[in-house]
């Protein structure tokens, strides 16, 4: 993995690494921005691929490969993702381990093409079924390389699909990544059901109600026990904090700089950062925001509050405390922004 | 698993049995692996003693080529009704055919949506009535194989066959694996029955893919 | 430490060289460094940003609305950065130093290359690199490409500003 002890590279670069070091055989992509560099980097570096004629076949074409016994990937972003999910539900439903990048861009609809936070409902949710999906939100580059590693492992060792969902800013910043600083970690064995002769059927329709209702909560069993080794939080400066922020991703980043100054004035700020959006590190955080100390929560997002409802949906009711959003929807949110809303909310 | 089922009088059946006596003559059971789009195909399950796996409507062509190209040394069968393949599944089936990848695509016709209720498909007939062309359909139907073949590259096969010919259904299907086998792309259209959605006796099931379909749909090779 | 630098100009005057020979110089210093560019949809003619960071430490976040220089290579390149011209933002306007290219007899092609001058003087005053290791990697992308003199110079006459 570390030929050099630095690197100075562009996101999309560090995306290609990290695939490619998680034992990706073959990626099926369709170009838009901001990930196309992922896809034309990758061909470049002579891997095995495919340009597909539109996102589905992209993502159907992650399922074939998967279910043949490979690690196959896709990169998308915006309306393609949409298209994507067409795939990543059937990963779902089948528990095939699919692996999709997300460099979200503005929404609704084509919207604008590098930067924001708004496919956080969509990584999540966006299937016909319960959401058992895994949803990484990586806020350096060295984390969008350890974080890739790690969606690769988690979904092939657990055999949900997962999402490694970062922005355009993150994919195309050319920026230092400490290779000594990420600890290597060993790749999950591949694996598949349908080898030669095994006669076996690998479903995803049912003919009764009883029998998806029978697979779905085995899945669900599978999904919770997953959850409770593949959820994960970062906390920074929590301990004595009177405002915890929320914020994932870039966001986060930007954040972290923001309580480093706030901290300078005296304001007692720290920040919860999800790094896994799905499962949502919910007993970590309920332990966050139920310190004595806290006297505000406080979200920021590049959304009108898609990071927000997650938070709120899986914080126990009893924590009473109040809130204050600061969404900014396909903005970036800059270290001046939160540096002021949480002075703001310190009166 | 239940068993799969077809209904009475369906053309599915005949076709997996071709189909299995092919593989079974070729000695190539263990290594084939039957993708089943969604409709009457996905009722295909545990039919033969193949692998099989099932996909959303329209994407077992995607899904197929993919698994084609992981493991090169497997039969892949994309098993498709004519909606899967010419209309929701169309551009993913034309693009694949462009680029000759080495897998083999069976389409059921049965001019239209069996499963669903027996609505409008790319293959229904011109004035053919079904219960979303309710005063019969006004265009006039979509010949896949026919499209492809001015697109295939040399070494592609295509042909359409009937369930009521089985000689021949063997015939082409034995082709066609062939095809794959050289790593060229291959399609057999398969023209089939429905009787409980054509709302026709035994007589007439067969009378209405000799008499109605045939002369529209030729059978024949068509290219390869 | 931390030093933020504003590219903004047109797509096609090679800010993104500019941020390319900048920043790996900086990188080989053994510093931190983020370089993120913007543009609009259009590949050619629109308006193009880059924003660059050094810090000795590692850096966040790779924008910001307040940097302290900013350099302004076209009318489209100002309006795209109103909200960066804050008070206190040294900014360099590329009218005065495409006089001063003009009255030397050179083209203006070269501004981006007279402005890499002025932040070699910049970098090497703030003692985050050596101008030397800048005119090296300019030379290596430039060196063989036609105006190579005029580019040369361009790059002393922005040096000695």
């Amino acid at each position: 993995m570390k030929e050099s002890k630095r690197d100075f590279i562009t996101g999309a670069e560090v995306v290609i690494k990290a695939c490619r070091d998680a034992g990706a055989d073959i990626m099926y992509g369709y170009p838009i921005t901001p990930t196309c560099e992922i896809l034309s980097g990758w061909i470049n570096e002579g891997y095995a691929s495919l340009q597909t004629e539109d996102e589905i076949a992209a993502g159907f074409g992650v399922c074939g490969a998967v279910l043949a016994g490979q690690k196959a990937f896709t990169a998308s972003s915006g309306p393609g993702h949409i298209l994507l999910q067409d795939a990543f539900a059937m990963a779902e439903g089948m528990r095939l381990p699919f692996v999709m990048i997300v460099g979200q861009r503005g929404g609704p609809s084509s919207g604008t093409v590098i930067y924001s936070q708004q496919e956080v409902m969509l990584s999540c949710f966006g299937g016909n079924g319960e959401g058992m999906r895994f949803v990484y939100s990586p806020s350096s580059l060295n984390e969008l390389y350890s974080l890739t590693r790690l969606a690769f492992n988690d979904a092939w060792k657990y055999r949900f699909p997962a999402v490694l969902l970062t922005d355009g800013y993150m994919l195309k910043t050319t920026g230092v990544i400490e290779w000594e600083k990420i600890k290597d970690v060993e790749n999950s064995p591949t694996f598949t059901r349908l080898s030669d002769g095994a006669n076996v059927h690998w479903p995803n329709i049912y003919t009764a109600e009883e029998e998806l209702y029978e697979e779905v909560m085995v899945m669900n069993k599978d999904y919770k026990k997953a959850a409770s080794k593949v959820a994960k939080a970062e906390e920074y400066l929590t301990k004595d904090a009177k405002i915890l922020l929320v914020a994932h991703g870039i966001v986060a980043a930007s954040a972290k700089e923001a309580i480093v100054e706030l901290r300078k004035k005296g304001v007692k700020v720290g920040l919860f950062r999800p790094t896994t959006l799905r499962p949502f590190s919910k007993k970590q955080f309920d332990k966050a925001a139920s310190n004595k100390s806290v006297k505000k929560i406080l979200v920021a997002e590049s959304s009108l509050g898609q990071l927000a409802r997650i938070v709120h949906d899986e914080m126990d009711p009893e924590i009473c405390k109040p809130f204050a959003y600061l969404q900014k929807p396909a903005l970036g949110i800059e270290i001046e922004d939160i540096y002021n809303f949480v002075l703001k909310n310190n009166k | 698993m239940p068993e799969a089922k077809f209904c009475v009088g369906c053309g599915h059946p005949i076709a997996l049995m071709a189909l299995n006596k092919v593989l079974d003559e070729m000695g190539l059971t263990k290594k084939a692996v039957l993708g089943l789009d969604i409709g009457c195909s996905l009722l295909a399950w545990n039919y033969l003693p193949v692998n099989t796996f099932q996909t959303h409507h329209g994407r077992v062509t995607p899904t197929m080529l993919a698994f084609k190209r992981a493991r090169p040394g497997s039969i892949c069968l994309a098993y498709a009704g004519d909606g899967g393949s010419y209309a929701i599944g169309w551009q993913s089936l034309f693009h694949a055919a462009r680029r000759d990848e080495p897998i083999t695509v069976i389409v059921i016709n049965n001019t239209i949506y069996a499963m669903t209720g027996g609505q409008t498909a790319p293959t229904t007939m011109h004035g053919e009535k079904t219960p979303t062309s309710p005063n019969g359909y006004p265009d006039e139907p979509f010949h896949g194989p026919e499209i492809l073949k001015d697109i295939v590259k040399p070494g592609a096969y295509i042909a359409r066959t009937a369930v009521n010919d089985m000689a021949q259904m063997r015939m082409f299907i034995k082709k066609a694996i062939e095809t794959q086998q050289a790593g060229h792309f291959s399609l057999v259209e398969f023209l089939s029955l429905c009787p409980v959605n054509w709302h026709t006796n035994g007589p007439d099931t067969l009378k209405f893919l000799e008499e109605n379909m045939k002369p529209v749909f030729k059978v024949g090779e068509i290219a390869g | 430490m931390r030093y933020k630098i504003l590219l903004a100009g047109d797509g096609g005057q090679g800010i993104q060289l500019m941020a390319d020979i900048i920043s790996k110089t900086v990188f080989q210093a053994d510093l931190y460094i983020t370089s993120v560019s913007n543009y609009g949809l259009e590949q050619r003619g629109g308006a193009s940003l880059n924003y660059l960071q050094i810090s000795d430490k590692p850096i966040g976040y790779p924008k910001f609305r307040k940097p302290d220089l900013l350099i302004v290579m076209s009318k489209q390149g100002r309006q795209r950065t109103e909200q960066n011209q804050l008070p206190g933002v040294e900014t360099l306007n590329f009218e005065y130093y495409n006089g001063i290219l003009e009255k030397e007899n050179i083209k203006s092609q070269s501004l981006n290359v007279l402005f890499i001058g002025i932040l070699a003087k910049i970098l090497k005053e703030k003692k985050i690199c050596n101008e030397k290791e800048i005119f090296v990697l300019l030379e290596k992308r430039l060196g063989k490409k036609t105006n190579w003199e005029e580019n040369k110079r361009a790059f002393e006459i922005g040096y000695s500003k």
